[in-house]
């Protein structure tokens, strides 16, 4: 059975019928069109499809999209300003602290989130801040830089 | 001279498109029409199939495809040919595709699936590797006598065996003092790259355009060519963007069922797996292993004898294991000086999932066996384990294991700067200890090509087999062309991953882009180069030799000033003769192994362009609970001289990480029925970043005569083989005893420090 709910997803409104028990995730990339983010687990462990649901950080595989109605997602294609890279990304960039890029984007919301909150954590702030986003390529080290970077240059 | 300043920050290419969520992986893609593909899994272990009807699943509605081994060529594949496409007969381990639909939603395939008709009739199922050898055991392939393989020996279960031998091993025990055994098992990884594995294929009259997440996209094509009986140029391959391989997506996956599925629903079909599916279906899984090592050595410290007994579990087929006996035997040897050698090896047969190439296939498991071991050989004689490595590890032009004679190496610069870098001799809590292991893997020299081309404005496009799952291709191969060229890195983009498009190559496998891809695309942007000179030659009225290329001019040599811009000669030829490179050249040849004879032998044993690590980390073991944690790592590779730093030192982090995960976390539990209890990361634990220790890293930059470009090696694989083997030493130096079963669990710690252990 489907549903007419408006989600507001990086400050544009869309109307989409959606299956009660779709999540987040599936609308994000069908309905809406917004492939940044991934899926790779489908059980909350890997982080790959983080989401922002008014600034907190929430693995959109295991919320439902009618849950996400009357509040504001952004996803990673909501994170770039028009000027240019967020200093996020520029600093990942940088550092080296992408390799295949399918854990990224999740890696800069679950940092968005963290540094929106907490503008200059410790080293330990972040890797807690981060632990719940899987990457299998860096190792984390470049991640971690790249973090702490951003904060500093805050 | 570096080809990169060290202040020059070079972002991949591909950086953006990771960045902003614009780069599209398989899943991203949708074509018009598209139909979502499900398969049919065995679900048991060892069966004969009795009865499969899809007659329901084919009226299911919305279902546009059902298939089954009847609607496909009978052709079998592998290194050894023992798999088909759909299982016919017999399934053999509990990921077999038995069926596959294709269909307009997820649910519709979902239905068709259900309502496929199969039983089985239940045969004895074969998961432990010393019953698999024994007399009388049932057999996982009945026929395989039959089966295609190219020099292996056909003996019950065992798929393909090794033996290796160089001097007298008996005369060799007869001389020590002390002869030392050990006994290690490993249990099965997986590659686990983050993004699972998909596949879309769409047909144009009779020919097939496949978008895949292969790391090799070539041998995917041939797989799709073998099985569905169609010429190369019918069959194009393009792999977009790809979340990680690690191995886990070489060889030829899916590709074909999904283009067989396409070609009869006449639509588009995609594949995309779940993580259950990742972990349970593909033939790439690390396979477990039994270890069993004897050595002799005088109370010196020489080794004077080691003999070795391998058992790989290579799962019920043969995707790309045939070599792995080898490969194993050679790293249970390891990169030591001994004369007399005796080693066997068997890829067994068994009833799990196939086993294949992950990130430095057999190396991990076998060095954490080896360097354990040698680290009791080192206390039995009261030796430092890493003088005694010192003592008895390879230099260059020294003799090793097969009988190779070693050019220019850097393993005791590896040993040397990996225990610098950790602080070895520090003052250390109780609860803390440093372990140190050293590794070796091989290059693998072969074939490759690439295309260079320069425009109008003088911008590049390299367009190449190479493929990039994460690894770097993306950077090192515009340096490479860049430094031919006296430009910039940033002025060529790269077209790669496309087998209509570009030349062959081998794809993410064996760690062997920069040695291959990379002599390619030096040899195709040289010949740019030629083409350059002898443009700025007529204008500055010059002889073509003295014409040099740097920082983006040509000039005459000794006369900076006497100069044209590559902008300005790239205009030129966009009205004449077009700046065209085409380059593959001869790959280096394999050394010969002297004195060393070998059954089953896979030409493996004299190894080109070996690279040697030495890793050391510091742990805290919890005693209480078994826990342990890495506090720090020191990790010192010779991969030859390093193009691109930052891909060469991510790759060491994500290794190490990686063995960090094998050591501790990460391991496949089976039933007795040989179906995998935890196909999910909230069992099979990856390590995180609150896990994560600090990771140095240093370069031994031997110059590698007749190897990669600049004296290069490749790097890729060798982080992922000495970390487990380094934590095992450090824990055991605070348990008294090696934990005796990878990975070592806390509880198998906390066993081990009780005097129990599952050896």
């Amino acid at each position: 059975m489907t549903e007419p709910i408006t989600l507001t997803v990086n400050g544009l409104d869309y109307p989409v019928d959606v299956d009660m028990g779709r999540n987040l995730l599936s609308v994000l990339r069908t309905e809406i069109g917004l492939t940044g983010t991934k899926e790779g687990c489908d059980d909350s462990e890997c982080g790959a499809c983080m989401v922002l649901l008014d600034d907190q950080p929430v693995n959109s595989c295991s919320y439902l999209a009618l849950q996400a109605e009357g509040k504001s997602v952004t996803t990673i294609e909501g994170v770039m300003p028009a000027d240019g890279l967020h200093a996020i990304q520029r600093s990942l960039l940088e550092e080296g602290g992408v390799q295949c890029g399918f854990c990224t984007p999740g890696i800069i919301m679950s940092t968005r989130a963290l540094l929106d909150g907490n503008p200059s954590p410790s080293e330990e702030e972040i890797r807690i801040g981060l632990s719940g986003n899987l990457c299998r390529c860096t190792g984390y080290a470049k991640i971690l830089a790249a973090v702490i970077r951003t904060a500093s240059d805050n | 001279m570096p080809l990169l300043t060290e202040s020059k920050v070079f972002i991949r290419p591909d950086g953006p498109d990771k960045v902003t969520g614009s780069g599209r992986y398989v899943a991203d893609i949708t074509l018009t029409g598209m139909l979502t593909a499900k398969f049919l899994y065995a679900g048991i272990s060892h069966a004969e199939i009795i009865r499969l009807d899809v007659s329901a699943a084919r009226r299911v509605p919305g279902v546009l495809a059902v298939l089954t081994h009847e609607d496909v060529p009978e052709r079998r594949f592998g290194s050894i040919a023992d798999r088909t496409l759909f299982a016919k007969d017999v399934v053999r381990f509990e990921g077999e595709v038995v069926a596959a639909v294709a269909a307009i939603d997820a649910e519709a395939a979902q239905k068709a699936l259900d309502a496929v008709v199969v039983e089985y009739k239940p045969l004895q199922v074969v998961t432990d590797l010393e019953e698999a050898i024994a007399d009388g055991a049932p057999l996982v392939h009945e026929g395989w006598a039959d089966y295609e393989a190219a020099n292996v020996e056909r003996n019950g279960n065992v798929a393909s065996f090794t033996s290796m031998t160089r001097g007298d091993v008996e005369k060799g025990m007869a001389q020590a003092d002390h002869v030392v055994f050990g006994r290690y098992v490993a249990d099965a990884t997986h590659a686990a790259p983050i993004e699972p594995r998909g596949v879309l294929a769409q047909w144009e009259g009779d020919r097939v355009t496949i978008w895949s997440s292969t790391q090799v996209p070539f041998q995917a094509r041939d797989g799709v060519c073998e099985t569905l009986d169609l010429p190369t140029n019918r069959v194009r391959i393009i792999v977009p963007h790809m979340g990680g391989g690690f191995g886990g997506k070489c060889g030829f996956h899916y590709e074909a069922h999904v283009a067989a599925l396409a070609r009869v629903a006449r639509r588009p079909v995609r594949l995309v797996f779940s993580r259950r599916e990742e972990f349970i279906a593909p033939d790439r899984r690390r396979e477990g292993m039994i270890i069993e090592i004897t050595t002799g050595l005088k109370s010196d410290g020489t080794l004077t004898a080691r003999r070795v007994r391998v058992l790989l579990d290579n799962g019920a087929y043969s995707a790309d294991s045939s070599f792995f006996p080898h490969m194993a035997a050679m790293h249970t040897l390891g990169p030591y000086k001994i004369d007399n050698i005796h080693a066997e090896a068997f890829s067994i047969y068994t009833n799990h999932q196939p086993s294949g190439s992950v990130r430095a296939p057999t190396a991990p498991q076998t060095c954490w066996a080896l360097e354990s071991h040698t680290d009791e050989l080192a206390a039995v004689v009261g030796m430092d384990p890493v003088a005694f490595r010192q003592q008895n590890c390879i230099d260059t032009g020294e003799t090793g294991v097969a009988g190779q004679v070693y050019d220019e190496i850097g393993l005791q610069e590896c040993i040397r700067e990996a225990v610098s870098g950790i602080d070895y001799g520090q003052d250390l809590e109780d609860d803390e200890a440093i372990g140190v292991a050293v590794g070796w893997w091989p290059s693998f020299p072969g074939a490759s090509g690439a295309f260079v081309k320069i425009d109008r404005d003088g911008k590049g496009v390299i367009t190449t087999g190479a493929q990039e799952c994460g690894t770097g291709s993306v950077m090192t191969l515009p340096i490479l062309a860049a430094a031919e060229l006296g430009m910039e890195p940033e002025d060529f983009e790269l077209v790669y991953q496309d087998t209509s498009v570009a030349p062959y190559d081998e794809g993410a496998t064996g760690s062997q882009t920069i040695l291959n891809n990379g002599r390619a695309t030096v040899e195709a942007a040289r010949q740019i180069a030629v083409q350059l000179k002898n443009l700025a030659a007529k204008k500055l009225e010059a002889s073509p030799d003295d014409i040099v290329l740097a920082d983006g001019r040509a000039h005459v040599a000794g006369s900076p000033e006497s100069a044209v811009s590559i902008v300005e000669l790239a205009g030129v030829a966009a009205g004449g003769e077009l700046l065209l490179g085409k380059g593959s050249g001869t790959p280096p040849e394999y050394p010969s192994a002297v004195g060393v004879a070998c059954v089953g032998d896979q030409g493996l044993s004299g190894w080109a362009g070996p690279q040697f690590s030495c890793h050391a980390v510091k742990i805290r073991l919890d005693r209480e609970t078994g826990v342990v944690r890495v506090l720090d790592v020191s990790a010192a590779h010779d991969s030859g001289v390093i193009i691109n730093p930052i891909g060469a030192s991510g790759q060491v982090e994500g290794g190490v990480m990686m063995g960090i995960g094998q050591a501790l976390t990460e391991g496949t539990v089976y039933d007795e029925d040989g179906a995998q209890k935890n196909p999910a990361f909230l069992d099979y634990k990856l390590q995180t970043m609150a896990d994560a220790p600090p990771i140095r890293v240093h370069f031994a930059e031997v110059h590698t005569p007749n190897m990669g470009p600049h004296g290069s090696k490749p790097i890729a694989e060798a982080p992922n083989v000495a970390t487990a083997a380094a934590i095992s030493n450090a824990i055991t130096k605070l348990t008294g005893q090696p934990v005796p079963r990878l990975p070592m669990t806390a509880q198998r710690v906390w066993e081990t420090m009780r005097g129990g252990g599952d050896g």
